[in-house]
Parts: structure tokens; sequence; C-alpha cells
């Protein structure tokens, strides 16, 4: 399945882009899409403690089964106000 | 601490909105950007949204808040982009019948959006 990848805030500092295209086996969870996006952009690590994720609108814990054409969202704590 | 006190016999001058019959209570709070972040001047904030993810959150916020408080209406504008030094950031308004529900449904949502909805900020 192909899933899309964005970064949002600092993070996309780190990775050099908004957003990235990941294809993964069905059936992979939001933890094993992290361990790609880790892998692809080493200069996230570091920031496993404090990434927040969301599949489309909702926030996801790392167990959520992922679906092909998924929208997955990376940031970091969020500051409004 | 500055002072100031006026008791008249005049109506005051910042009205509230209309009221619906039995709301007794506004509270409006404005988060202001300040001029210095972690001790170091700045001229502004650069807010940035995930905007359509930050909607849903306030959506979600707004109906938990509705289920705990007997809230009349809430109105809520939070910029977005640059926003200069002592320039609001954030204005919220909040009517409800008496004043304790109006000042926890403020604290409320304004503590649940700094924990959930997707908005950043980079000082300039």
């Amino acid at each position: 399945m192909k899933l899309k990848v964005k970064f949002w805030s600092y993070f996309r500092d780190h990775t050099g882009c908004e957003e990235t295209t990941v294809e993964m086996d069905d059936g992979a969870t939001l933890a094993d899409l992290m361990t790609v996006v880790y892998e692809q952009f080493p200069k996230l690590t570091g920031t496993e403690k404090c990434t927040l994720k969301a599949v489309g609108v909702e926030y996801q814990d790392d167990d959520y089964i992922l679906n092909d054409g998924d929208e997955v969202s990376l940031f970091p704590p969020v500051q409004g106000g | 601490m500055k002072r100031e006190l006026t008791l008249t016999h005049d109506p005051i001058a910042e009205s509230p909105p209309q009221m619906s019959e039995g709301m007794g209570a506004v509270v409006t709070f404005h988060g202001v950007v300040r001029g210095t972040e972690e001790g170091e001047a700045i001229a502004a904030i650069d807010y940035e949204a995930n905007e359509e993810m930050a909607r849903h959150q306030f959506g979600l916020i707004f109906d938990a808040l509705e289920k705990r408080w007997p809230v009349e209406s809430v109105r809520l504008v939070h910029r977005l982009g640059v926003v200069p030094a002592n320039e609001a950031s954030l204005r919220v308004e909040i009517m409800a019948p008496h004043r304790v529900e109006a000042f926890e449904a403020c604290q409320f949502l304004i503590n649940e959006m700094k924990d959930k909805v997707p908005i950043w900020k980079r000082p300039q």
C-alpha cells in the first residue's frame, strides 16, 4: 500500500521536505511506518518521544493499522495561543 | 500595577454581545504576542496550522465543552501567519448563564487547544 507522510513545523527543517510517499506491506502499523521514516530521515532521530502522529484529522497510537491511501501527519508538540 | 476604577450611572462603554434570556456571563480572553520569548526580544510570531485537522480538533473540544457546561455560545479566532508583538493572536468569547461555567469553559478550551490543536509558532 502507498501512504503519504506530511511533516509539520520544525520537523520539515529536519526532513528538508513537506511530504513524502512510503510503500508499506498491508497490515503495517504506524510504528512500522515510523521505522521506515526514521531510516529515510535520520535527522528526525531524537524526536521520537515528542512526535505526535495523526492519520487524516485524528490522532492515532503506534498500533494503529494503516490503510492504502492514508495521509499521515507527523509533528512536534502543539503551541497554539 | 496600574489601577483604574469607575463607578458610573452610565452604560458601560464595552457592551457585551447580544444575550439570550437566561445568559448572564460573557468571558472574553485575548492572547497577545509578548515582545520576548525565553528572555530574547522578538518582533513577531509566525503561526502555522494544519488547518483541516485544527478545525476538526477544535470541533471535538467544542463538543466536549458543550457536554460539560451549559454554554450558550463559543466564538474563537486564532490568527495564522505573522503576528507582530503586542497584537492578539487569539480571541475567545464564551457566553453562559453564570460566570463560574463561563470562566471554567474558557480555561478548558484554551488548555485543550494547547494540548491538541495542531498549531505551531516560530518567534521572529
